[in-house]
């Protein structure tokens, strides 16, 4: 379980996020939804220790995560899938997969994580060999949600999957996520600005505006919120 | 003929002095986007280094080829921990400019100091062996170096295509926000990757021992060429600079051969311009 409580995190002496507090259960798909420079990958980044928060508690699973690297906090569970897929464009779509195998447990598991990645995207199975560049932005995609779950997530952070791709391939990578928070229990934290297709996938959700969080509810509440509704969704 | 093929190997022999410098000076690009400067010096260090191990040592200097390399890697990582690690944070390419170009003259004076300006050289007691290959004749020094080449550069490929840190070194120079994703510590990487490169310059240092002499600035034709092959090869790119390099050492001892060594160098720099300015061009078109 995923539980933030007053973040605060900027880039040099510039702050971006303020006193930014939301939970996360097991096995939940949670929303966070903003617009352009709202903080949301700012956020995202400060979870997974890419930047340090300059204060505020991140715990999960009833550790503190706040102080740790990257690393350490990836060794904990906790697993992205970036913005803008950050594959390595160069090396084949298999190498990139490996890559995402960090630690012994996730290497010994590789073999059977990679099984289950080709079930999830039979078409990366096909382009096994191909430089990862030279694929479409949607198989992109699913090479960089491919990659995040060899990593073997206790909870898998996504942020904007759904950055120029066509709304079916969108829908896909939304069900994948939704079939492994329901059946593996992994926990889901969806980032989005796409905010029709999140709160369809999603339980629970956040509205992040200038860096604070705005909103909160189910997702039913959300989209029947009067401010989400003329803000977003252009109701 | 005989003299063509002759022209053929030693330009191979010292297109593999190029490639090797061109690829470490290209691997540090790649990861850090920096351009080393002191490229050149590490090879003169890893060749004073060789003479050390020789002269007061008494060990070959092919047997200290793997001491220097060790030795080299560990003056390299050193150097990017301590200096260029924390210039990198400051995001100041004029910083790390003039920090590689301080530590290049600090190592040529540093030389300078220790052991005069005097030329030195190894004379080994096969020094002046022939081996006679077909129409070929060669040095044996020269002739191990060729072969020590050829491994160091097959390893080196096939380090970076199937080991971990080899791949974590492509994964960090192809995408360092991606590297931080999969929990690479791009950090070690540096530090890996300036040791590598630096133990790359040494080798080359230490293998040129026997038939080239050995002087405080005896890398700054090698740091240039290194450049040369980068700048040719294309940045960052590991078969690029090994081409470039390849074709560098023909193309100088060819032109030696047909025109006149005196103006090797000049063909070199004129090839290397023009090669430039066709580039630029050709981009400048395709926009
Ligand atoms: N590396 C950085 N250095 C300084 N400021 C940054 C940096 N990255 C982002 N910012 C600033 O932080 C603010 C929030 O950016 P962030 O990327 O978190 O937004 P976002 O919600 O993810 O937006 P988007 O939907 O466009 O991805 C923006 O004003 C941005 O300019
Ligand atoms: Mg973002």
């Amino acid at each position: 379980m995923l539980k933030v409580e007053g973040l605060h995190a900027g880039y040099g002496s510039v702050n971006i996020l303020w006193d930014i507090s939301f939970t996360l259960e097991d096995g939940e798909i949670v929303a966070i939804l903003g617009s352009n420079g709202a903080g949301k990958t700012t956020m995202v980044r400060a979870v997974t220790g890419m930047l340090k928060p300059a204060s505020g508690s991140v715990s999960f699973n009833n550790e503190e995560m706040a102080k740790k690297n990257s690393r350490m906090i990836l060794n904990s569970g906790i697993v992205q899938v970036p913005e803008g897929r950050q594959l390595f464009t160069e090396m084949t779509v298999l190498e990139n997969l490996q890559m995402g195998a960090f630690n012994k447990e996730t290497k010994i598991h590789f073999q059977d994580n990679l099984k289950k990645a080709y079930q999830w995207f039979p078409k990366l199975e096909e382009r096994a060999k191909q430089a990862a560049g030279t694929l479409s932005g949607g198989e992109q995609q699913m090479v960089a949600v491919a990659r995040a779950l060899i990593g073997e997530p206790k909870l898998l952070i996504l942020d904007e999957p759904s950055l120029g791709l066509a709304p079916n391939i969108v829908d896909d990578i939304l069900q994948v996520a939704s079939t492994l928070a329901k059946n593996d229990g992994i926990s889901v934290l969806l980032v989005e600005q796409d905010i029709t297709k999140a709160l369809a996938a999603a339980d629970r959700g956040y509205v992040i505006e200038n860096g604070r969080i705005v909103l909160e509810g189910t997702a039913s509440e959300l989209q029947a919120n009067e401010h989400v509704k003329k803000a977003y969704l252009g109701i | 003929m005989s003299m063509f093929l002759q022209a053929c190997v030693n330009g191979l022999l010292m297109g593999g002095f190029y490639s090797l410098m061109g690829m470490g000076q290209n691997i540090i690009f790649g990861v850090m986007k920096i351009v080393n400067f002191c490229h050149g010096e590490m090879l003169m260090v890893g060749m004073y280094l060789t003479f050390i191990l020789y002269t007061f040592f008494g060990i070959d200097p092919y047997l200290a080829v793997p001491i220097v390399a060790v030795t080299m890697f560990c003056l390299g990582s050193l150097i990017q921990h301590t200096l260029i690690t924390p210039s990198l944070g400051t995001k100041s390419f004029t910083n790390l400019l003039f920090l590689t170009v301080g530590l290049g003259l600090l190592l040529s004076n540093g030389a300078l100091v220790i052991f005069g300006s005097e030329y030195r050289s190894i004379r080994t007691a096969y020094s002046q062996t022939y081996i006679q290959l077909g129409p070929v004749t060669m040095a044996l020094p020269r002739l191990i170096s060729f072969g020590v080449l050829i491994v160091v550069t097959v390893a080196l490929f096939a380090f970076l295509k199937y080991t971990t840190i080899g791949k974590q070194i492509r994964a960090v120079s192809q995408n360092p926000v991606g590297a931080e994703v999969v929990g690479i510590d791009v950090k070690k990487i540096y530090i890996l990757t300036y040791g590598l490169g630096i133990a790359l310059a040494g080798t080359a240092g230490a293998l040129l021992t026997q038939f080239y002499t050995i002087f405080p600035t005896a890398g700054a034709s090698f740091g240039f060429r290194a450049l040369i092959v980068v700048v040719v090869g294309g940045l960052g790119s590991i078969p690029g600079a090994f081409l470039a390099g390849i074709f560098l050492g023909l193309l100088e001892t060819m032109s030696a051969l047909f025109i006149s060594p005196s103006y090797s160098d000049l063909i070199v720099f004129m090839t290397f311009i023009v090669i430039l300015v066709v580039r630029q061009t050709m981009i400048a078109r395709r926009k």
